[in-house]
């Protein structure tokens, strides 16, 4: 690292890193420059010169945002030449921005209910303003001083506000063209979206011939908004807000774990998410987390306790309620028992309902729901050492090759896109492996389309490129790895001929791929794995671990090993056994010493079958085998057919209790529903995919009688006499337990654990956790490269009646595709022919040709009509269709439902029939 | 080459035309841009539709927002069809010292204009421009790219006269 440097700042001396803008070493020693172009996160832009200041011994006023700071320079911030500059900037925004806010003789006599005396025009009136009273400009001008009457005219634009578009208003009328909202599209999400139009005095913020945001490529993460000065970008919902409190806190819909701000108004609502610019998440947030206010607020969310009495369900009190699951647990204990968790759970909540199930109602059938959709941390931990990802997501950027495999991130664990597209833009090389067209395979230099199922042959043929090449890191290999003449036999099997047969890609293509992530030094391995069985996820699994050995990228901080996990606290519920098959520590069964550490710790004999995971629970309890189950929050695989038959097998059990915090299709079913809270009232911890423990902090007390998982399950084991093993008086002590027994977690100092200072397991003890693992070695000594099998498992079976696999795919935008927009009221609806790609071989046997409409429909009931393009490029056998993603969040913007972001439609591959579609009678 | 006049006004139309376009630019250009692509289309088309906007991003690898932007920027393009005949005015500061604005007013009463733009049949189109490159033949006009200096209210109308109505 470069030395530090001294500079002297209005006569204090300051001390900064070389390297850093006066702006920044001024705000470091806690020295305020007025500022507006300018942000902390982003490249210095010098457009709004309002951070000028004066060198001494140099001509002019530099800004300090521009201007490196350097040894012995002497800058003075506040003098009668600089304060003259900034308030001529300020008369000219203040000339077409309203500011009545700042102007009117009664802004400090209102109060919130007062009606406007009208002492201003309407247009420019403080309360016409969603930013009134929480406006970065104005605080900015009144430090300023502005002198009032200005001789500048004043301009009001007249523009109309948009309103139009999903999630967010945008009125350019009290646009300054800072620019932060472009560079943050563009710098930070790498997307583009929209950009300053015309120039000089007309230069706005606008997007290509005014169109739509659906349209230009938005993904609608809300960055521009959080970045935005004044009051031309706001969320739509509680535009008009104002927070009584904030508290900082972690968004718990994804894995990411995205630290943000939530804002709480006086009524007690979460009104407003904003993402932490000195988070984990480098400030981002996505469409989901941003705009997820209605979750929390609905007034639809469970109150209170739920009975069913005479087949309905009645309110109740806790004390009905826990007395009715005294007595239907009380003849259900046991292997008959089983108890599933949702999306996201906190970890001390994960951690009570395993050792709810193992010790009070002894049965090992529990699990965590998105567990059925990845098996991706498995193969991790046997082949390496640890179940977790071996770098942090951060880090990726720091990659000169990136490869994807089948993950749709954008929209299910968006943020961690981010720092991918950075590193992309950077020049990295970006491989993608997806049969899916999704929203990174647009930055992709390479996107290898596979035959669904086929994705493990392409990556083994890929290494057996790298083989024939030389081009591994011999270094690596030989220091760390042992199998090597096994697994390079292995590779005689994928012969590229063969495999680009198999997999419908060409050999070239292949070559090109294993050239882009073997031969640019270390290599950053992404995947989610989706629509793969779990059978060939570890068989991939296993491949890509061969892939970060070949080209040496673990133990390092510019590569690794990273999986994109189903669920938010997939992670914390591999750490803490709440799986059929570990134990808390991730321990198997059969681990004599660690269980009796257990039977000591909780004073009982553990089951020692091993139990069943969420498709066997299903499918046990349509069978019969299993007759009570517990349910602890949601997840939307349960009612959206993804496991198959779900709900149908719920309703058969004998008794069902289902903790959330919205009424569902699942607590439908329930016998008794208990609700519980939303992240914003729920203190504990969450574990994201890179092994980050973050602390989920209570913005607003629970509401009615909700209680948090933790305490309800507490309190369960209560009333069915589990003993003093479930008393905690605080979710803390929870977490000293579990400190207890995973030893990963052994190292976290609890106390200091807040957002901002989260850490990465396995941690020291003070407070420093583990950014990239294996720096030091591998715990095995040697890895071991695994020979690998031909052997494909298609991951859709088709039938007679099914005989295509549909590929779905969903973009931000196609740009070689027309679409037309249209209003439904005040909003943007977005419309387009939409296509179904097609293999010329399979065109001809059902008899269609380019242009011909047909409609597709799967064995749920799903049917959409599509134009048909025949594309030599799709594999036969497989059709591919494309929707926007601006559809999508159209649809979700529009819907009532509280928990539309828990149900954002997935993209999963799926068998379906082509017909001719039936004229319309007109 | 291709004909541009052969083809029609249809979206794909005019994004075919500026692939071919774009096509032929990259062979005989040094190096192209953003801005030397949208200059080829605006030659070839007179004006830069908004498919070509989308056409210039893909051949670029920018986004159509980042394309517009730069468009957007500089006056000279142009983004609806041209009208049949194109006067442009100079009142640059030696053609205005010299009567520019006589002429300016002139041509806008024949046209009923009040500003630039389009007379509503499309026939004919004003556009000031800051200088011709004349400034000695001052003041200039230009009709459908022709300069013409040294310019009256009179003559200024008669070359306009000349240009709707060929004798």
């Amino acid at each position: 690292m470069a030395p530090d440097i001294t500079l002297t700042i209005d006569g204090v001396e300051v001390t900064t890193e070389r390297g850093k803008t006066v702006i920044q070493a001024a705000m470091d020693a806690g020295i305020y420059i007025p500022y507006l172009c300018y942000y902390p996160t982003m490249k210095p832009y010098g457009a709004c010169r309002m951070c000028v200041v004066q060198v001494e011994g140099r001509p002019g006023t530099p800004a300090s945002c521009t201007e490196p700071a350097a040894p012995g320079m002497v800058v003075t911030t506040n003098s009668p030449l600089v304060n003259a500059l900034r308030r001529g900037v300020t008369e000219m925004l203040l000339s077409e921005h309203p500011h009545g806010c700042l102007t009117c003789h009664r802004v400090e006599l209102c109060g919130p209910q007062d009606v406007c005396l009208r002492h201003v025009s309407v247009n420019d009136r403080c309360v016409m303003c969603p930013k009134n009273e929480r406006c970065e400009l104005k605080d900015t001008v009144r430090y300023v001083g502005v002198d009032m009457d200005s001789p500048l005219a004043y301009n009001y634009r007249n523009l109309q506000v948009d309103v139009g578009d999903p999630f967010y208003d945008r009125d350019y009328n009290l646009c300054i063209a800072c620019a932060r909202c472009v560079r943050a599209c563009d710098e930070m999400r790498g997307d583009s979206a929209i950009t300053m139009i015309e120039r000089s005095g007309t230069v706005l913020v606008g997007t290509s011939f005014g169109t739509s945001l659906l349209e230009s490529g938005c993904e609608f993460c809300g960055a521009c908004i959080d970045v935005c000065p004044v009051g031309a970008l706001v969320e739509t919902d509680n535009k008009w807000e104002k927070a009584q409190s904030v508290v900082s806190s972690v968004c718990t819909l994804c894995p990411v774990g995205c630290e943000m701000d939530i804002e709480v108004d006086s009524r007690g609502r979460a009104i407003r998410f904003v993402g932490k610019s000195d988070g984990v998440n480098d400030g981002q947030l996505c469409y989901k987390g941003k705009f997820n206010t209605e979750m929390v607020n609905s007034r639809k969310r469970l109150k209170n306790p739920l009975v069913r009495r005479e087949g309905t369900l009645q309110d109740a009190s806790w004390d009905e309620a826990l007395e009715a699951i005294k007595s239907g647990f009380a003849q259900h204990r046991g292997e008959s028992f089983g108890a599933l968790a949702g999306n996201s759970v906190t970890n001390e909540s994960l951690y009570l309902l395993q050792k709810f199930a193992r010790v009070g109602m002894h049965s090992n059938n529990v699990d965590y729901i998105a567990n059925h959709r990845s098996k991706v941390l498995d193969g991790l931990g046997r082949l390496i050492g640890q179940k977790g990802a071996t770098g942090s997501y951060k880090d990726v950027g720091n990659s000169e090759a990136i490869l994807l495999v089948s993950s749709n991130v954008t929209e299910e664990q968006n943020v961690a896109a981010v720092p991918v597209k950075r590193a992309v833009k950077a020049g990295s090389k970006l491989v993608v492996i997806d049969s899916r067209e999704v929203e990174m395979t647009r930055y992709a230099d390479i996107w290898l389309r596979p035959l669904p199922g086929t994705e493990m042959v392409i990556v083994a043929a890929m290494l057996r490129v790298i083989s024939d090449e030389s081009w591994e890191n011999h270094g690596f290999l030989n220091d760390n790895c042992e199998g090597l003449i096994e697994y390079k036999n292995s590779l005689w099997a994928f012969d590229l001929k063969k495999v680009s047969k198999i997999a419908g890609v060409s050999e070239d293509d292949i070559r090109r791929a294993a050239r882009a992530v073997a031969t640019q030094g270390k290599t950053s391995i992404l995947y989610a794995l989706d629509n793969m069985g779990i059978q060939s996820q570890d068989e991939m699994v296993q491949a890509l671990i061969n892939l970060a050995m070949v080209t040496g990228s673990l133990g390092s901080n510019e590569g690794g090993v990273f999986p994109l996990l189903a669920g938010a606290n997939q992670q914390g519920a591999s750490d803490l056994g709440c799986t059929p098959d570990t134990l808390p520590g991730s321990t198997t069964l059969e681990n004599i010493s660690h269980n009796t550490l257990l039977e000591g710790l909780w004073g009982t004999k553990l089951p020692d079958a091993s139990g069943l995971g969420t498709i066997r629970m299903i499918d046990s309890a349509m069978t019969g085998e299993i007759k009570s189950m517990m349910i602890v929050g949601y997840d939307d695989s349960l009612v959206n057919g993804d496991i198959p038959n779900a709900l149908q097998s719920l309703a058969q059990l004998d008794f069902l209790v289902v903790q959330d915090v919205h009424p569902s299709e699942i607590s439908d079913l329930a016998d008794v529903v208990l609700p519980s809270v939303p992240f914003t009232e729920d203190i504990g911890t969450v574990t994201t995919q890179d092994r980050r423990v973050q602390v989920v902090t209570p913005a607003i007390a629970p509401r009615g009688d909700c209680l948090a998982d933790w305490q309800i399950i507490s309190l369960i084991a209560g009333v069915l006499d589990f003993g003093d093993q479930f008393n905690y008086e605080n979710s803390g002590q929870v977490f000293g337990e579990i400190q207890h027994v995973v030893s990963s977690y052994a190292g976290i100092n609890y106390g200091s654990l807040s957002i901002g200072q989260s850490v990465q397991w396995p941690s020291d003890g003070e407070g420093n956790g583990t950014s990239t693992l294996y720096a030091d070695g591998f715990p095995s000594g040697l890895l071991v490269l695994q020979a690998m099998e031909l052997g494909t498992t298609l991951t859709v079976d088709v039938s007679e009646q099914y005989p295509l696999i549909m590929v779905p795919g969903r973009v931000l935008y196609q740009d070689d595709r027309e679409s037309e927009l249209t209003k439904q009221g005040l909003n943007n609806v977005l419309h387009r022919k939409e296509i179904v790609e097609i293999h010329p071989d399979d065109a001809m046997t059902y008899k269609v040709q380019q242009g011909d409409e047909i409609e597709l429909s799967d064995a749920q009931g799903w049917t959409r009509r599509f134009s048909v393009s025949v594309s030599e490029s799709i594999v036969p056998g497989t059709v591919s269709v494309t929707t926007l993603f601006g559809e999508m969040a159209t649809q979700l913007q529009s819907s009532k439902d509280p928990i539309k972001m828990l149900r954002a439609p997935r993209l999963n591959i799926s068998p379906v029939r082509l017909d001719p579609a039936v004229v319309a009678v007109s | 080459m291709i004909d541009i006049n052969n083809k029609g006004n249809s979206s794909s139309d005019l994004r075919e035309v500026t692939r071919a376009l774009l096509q032929e630019h990259e062979n005989v250009a040094p190096r192209t841009t953003v801005l030397s692509c949208l200059l080829e289309v605006q030659e070839n088309l007179h004006y830069v539709p908004e498919e070509a906007i989308v056409e210039v991003a893909k051949y670029t690898g920018h986004s159509i927002n980042d394309v517009w932007g730069v468009a957007s920027f500089y006056t000279n393009f142009r983004f609806t069809p041209p009208p049949q005949h194109m006067v442009e005015v100079c009142w640059g500061p030696t053609c205005h010292l010299l009567g520019a604005m006589d002429v300016l007013v002139a041509i806008q009463t024949k046209l009923g204009l009040e500003g630039e733009g389009d007379v509503p049949d499309g026939v004919i189109g004003l556009k000031y421009n800051t200088c011709l490159g004349a400034c000695s033949q001052g003041p200039v006009i230009s009709v459908d790219e022709k300069i013409t200096g040294v310019v009256t209210v009179e003559t200024a109308l008669s070359v306009l006269e000349e240009t709707l109505n060929p004798s």
